[in-house]
């Protein structure tokens, strides 16, 4: 089976990790899939490919406007890829209202040009099957396919039992893991719930640990954003400074778990939007590989959901400090909800899972929709 | 019939002038024809004209129609990436064609070592790749017919005799002589025969009008796209020669400033008229009250114009012909009279609508 990838990759931004497990676990599962383009030299382990002949699947995976190939290639991919053998997955929840939260918002044309109906009419005219990496989708005629996946090959450190890593975890010295808590992922909807996060930590800091944000624009809010009057990309340097919060610019992609490594603590935000939608994203899964305690801050419903019951372990209630020194103290009941999370991701949100999903919905799409 | 226009509208280019003509011909025969993009309702004096006195139709909604034409002129007119998709994904290949205004579909030619077809090679390259990309099928606005299977041969542009303005409603003439039209690969044209026309009969005739853009001076970006020869001008043989330079109008407004010209010179870029191209000039022209003589070739004059056309042709005789034309103006209106009577046989918005029409069903 031939499966194209159509989407932008670069190193540093976005879901780059997950395509790069797709192209991988693909490949593994014996399909002849890859990312519509020309090699890129800075991504030397991806597979691409300029070959549109016999495609019997395109996945359009939709962020920004520029995941659509420019022309002329637009046009050949249009024209050689039949309608039913494309699908969107649409992973920033274009296909809907416009929709406003805080300061997030899923169309908004002095960012990128485009207002929200041409986003509806771009994937109609794609696709007439539009899924999101949401656990219910809003719209009617979109469905859930949550995308984003689990790679158990991919942790960064494996363990017998929660007592070993309970252990190794309270061991680890400065040269081990400089930090007490490490977030990585640039600074683009997320500053309320980083200032809340560390407002709340700052309490136990000299216990946990200094803090350190890997991504772009945590240092300043940009000049462009700033001239475009875009919120939700602020920051308080001022505030960080007091905290001692180590700030570093953005990482590749295949070096996040390895960096999240160097902390005690990884919390995982999901920006307004998505929480509002209920939607996943790379670092879902893959804070999971990194050597650390996951903090989810995210809904418990959610978080029952996408990584099973004892992942609930691993949300703080509202005293964050208290989860923070209770985990300090008692490090195996949470690496034990880490260990039992990771076995349900592998279970239930591998790549070869999801390869499974997609055809599987692809199928029952076909047959509802009976001979053509 | 349904068509969809993908052009850069520009309220003051014949493109769009021609199109909006087609969208309210075809109206009449039935046809819906319109302006992809927002709407941009024709504000009059300040005032927004109520809808049903709006010349043009906009539509974004590509699945509204059956064949979409990407009319391209001298750069590759873009629309944003996502209504990209939308027509590219709603129109199938077969539907789509393009227009192509400025004969970019053409082996790379030079004209007079001057005006060329491409920048080069490699920009022609560029061009016919996207092409490809876009339709297998090809309108060039020419009378020429081609042998290449992918094109249709169709003026494109037209005569409407409804536009032609009654000289007791004309307004009054301001000009012996005018020029309306931009300067883009003129100038020599305009300084090889023109300008020493003029000179030999300046003290003869009254007021001299160019009228439209970079007729004062070389744009700044010009020399920066290496174009600095398409807009050459010598500003100072115009202030000798006492030569007005105006800015352009609008396309509503060109006949009727056409007509404050007693004759008006019509000239060509020379690719264009090297192959063939008839642009809505070879029509405006004709509506205008006014003489238009024109800087054209006797058998394409002819071509178009029928007989009479022979009769305003300027090259190789241009101070003579002014001379003649303003001191006959009756002879001359009887030879406008006869291109018209030809144009409205030959050329009318009609026949276009109804041919453009016939060749997107084939």
């Amino acid at each position: 089976m031939k499966i194209l990838l159509v989407t932008s990759v670069e190193p540093w931004v976005r879901s780059v990790s997950t395509i790069d497990k797709y192209v991988s676990a693909g490949r593994e599962l014996g399909y002849d899939i890859a990312v519509y383009g020309e090699p890129d030299p800075e991504l030397p382990s991806m597979t691409f490919t300029t070959d549109i002949s016999d495609v019997d699947l395109a996945l359009f995976v939709i962020q920004v406007p520029s995941d659509l190939p420019d022309m002329p290639e637009l046009a050949r991919l249009l024209d050689s890829v039949p309608r039913d053998k494309r699908v969107v997955v649409d992973l920033w929840g274009r296909y809907n209202d416009t929709i406003r939260l805080e300061h997030d918002f899923n169309h908004l044309e002095k960012l990128d040009g485009h207002l929200g109906w041409e986003w509806e009419e771009a994937f109609r005219s794609v696709s007439n099957t539009i899924l999101q990496p949401a656990l219910k989708p809003i719209r009617p005629d979109v469905e859930s396919f949550l995308f984003h996946g689990y790679d158990p090959s991919a942790v960064v450190r494996n363990y017998d039992s929660a007592r070993e890593a309970a252990a190794a975890w309270s061991k680890a010295g400065p040269a081990e893991k400089p930090y007490g808590v490490m977030y990585v992922g640039s600074n683009w909807q997320r500053w309320d719930q980083i200032r809340s996060f560390l407002e709340r930590y700052a309490p136990v800091r000299e216990t946990v640990g200094r803090a350190c944000l890997i991504g772009w624009d945590w240092g300043a809010r940009p000049d462009w954003a700033i001239e475009l009057g875009i919120m939700g990309i602020d920051t308080d340097p001022a505030f960080l400074a007091d905290l001692d919060v180590d700030i570093w610019d953005g990482c590749s992609h295949d070096n996040a778990a390895g960096h999240l490594s160097k902390a005690k603590f990884a919390p995982v935000f999901h920006r307004p939007l998505f929480r509002h939608l209920g939607m996943v994203t790379v670092r879902t899964f893959e804070t999971f590989y990194a050597d650390s305690l996951p903090v989810l801050m995210l809904p418990r419903d959610f978080v029952e959901a996408v990584y099973g019951p004892a992942a609930l372990k691993l949300v703080p209630g509202d005293d964050l400090a208290a989860h923070l020194t209770d985990a300090l103290e008692h490090p195996e009941t949470y690496w034990d909800a880490v260990l039992q999370t990771r076995s349900h991701l592998a279970v239930n949100h591998s790549f070869d899972r999801r390869f499974q999903e997609l055809f599987g919905l692809l199928d029952r799409r076909m047959t509802a929709r009976g001979p053509q | 019939m349904k068509i969809l226009f993908v052009i850069e509208y520009r309220g003051n280019a014949g493109n769009t002038h021609a199109i909006a003509n087609y969208i309210r011909v075809g109206a009449e025969l039935g046809h819906e024809i319109a302006f992809h993009g927002p709407s941009q309702p024709l504000v009059v004096d300040g005032l927004y004209l109520p809808p049903d006195k709006q010349v043009a139709r906009f539509s974004t909604d590509p699945s509204a129609f059956d064949r979409v034409i990407y009319l391209l002129e001298s750069k590759l007119h873009r629309v944003n990436r996502l209504q990209e998709v939308a027509l590219l994904g709603t129109i199938p290949r077969e539907h789509r064609f393009i227009l192509d205004a400025d004969g970019r579909y053409n082996p790379f030619t030079i004209v007079d070592g001057y005006d060329r077809s491409h920048y080069d090679e490699a920009e022609r390259a560029e061009w016919l790749e996207f092409y490809d990309a876009l339709s297998d099928r090809i309108i060039k606005p020419t009378i020429v017919p081609s042998d290449d299977p992918k094109v249709t041969t169709l003026p494109i542009f037209g005569f409407d005799p409804a536009l032609v303005i009654d000289p007791e409603t004309a307004p009054p003439k301001q000009y012996d002589i005018l020029h309306v039209g931009h300067n883009w690969w003129r100038w020599k044209e305009v300084s090889e025969q023109l300008l020493p026309a003029f000179e030999e009969i300046r003290g003869d005739i009254g007021e001299i009008a160019f009228l439209g853009l970079w007729w004062d001076a070389v744009p700044e970006w010009a020399a920066e796209l290496d174009l600095e020869p398409a807009f050459r001008v010598e500003a100072e043989k115009f202030r000798k020669l006492r030569i007005q330079i105006k800015p352009p109008v609008p396309f509503t407004d060109v006949i009727r400033t056409m007509s404050t010209g007693r004759i008006n010179i019509f000239t060509q870029r020379p690719f264009l008229q090297h192959v063939r191209h008839l642009t809505l000039r070879y029509f405006e022209e004709f509506c205008a009250d006014t003489i238009p003589l024109l800087m054209l070739e006797d058998d394409l004059a002819e071509a178009v114009y029928g007989p009479a056309g022979r009769e305003l042709t300027l090259p190789g005789r241009v101070a003579e012909k002014i001379m003649d034309a303003l001191q006959r103006p009756d002879h001359y209106r009887e030879i406008v009279e006869d291109a018209r009577r030809y144009m409205a046989v030959h050329h009318s918005y009609r026949r276009r609508v109804e041919e453009l029409v016939t060749a997107l069903s084939d």
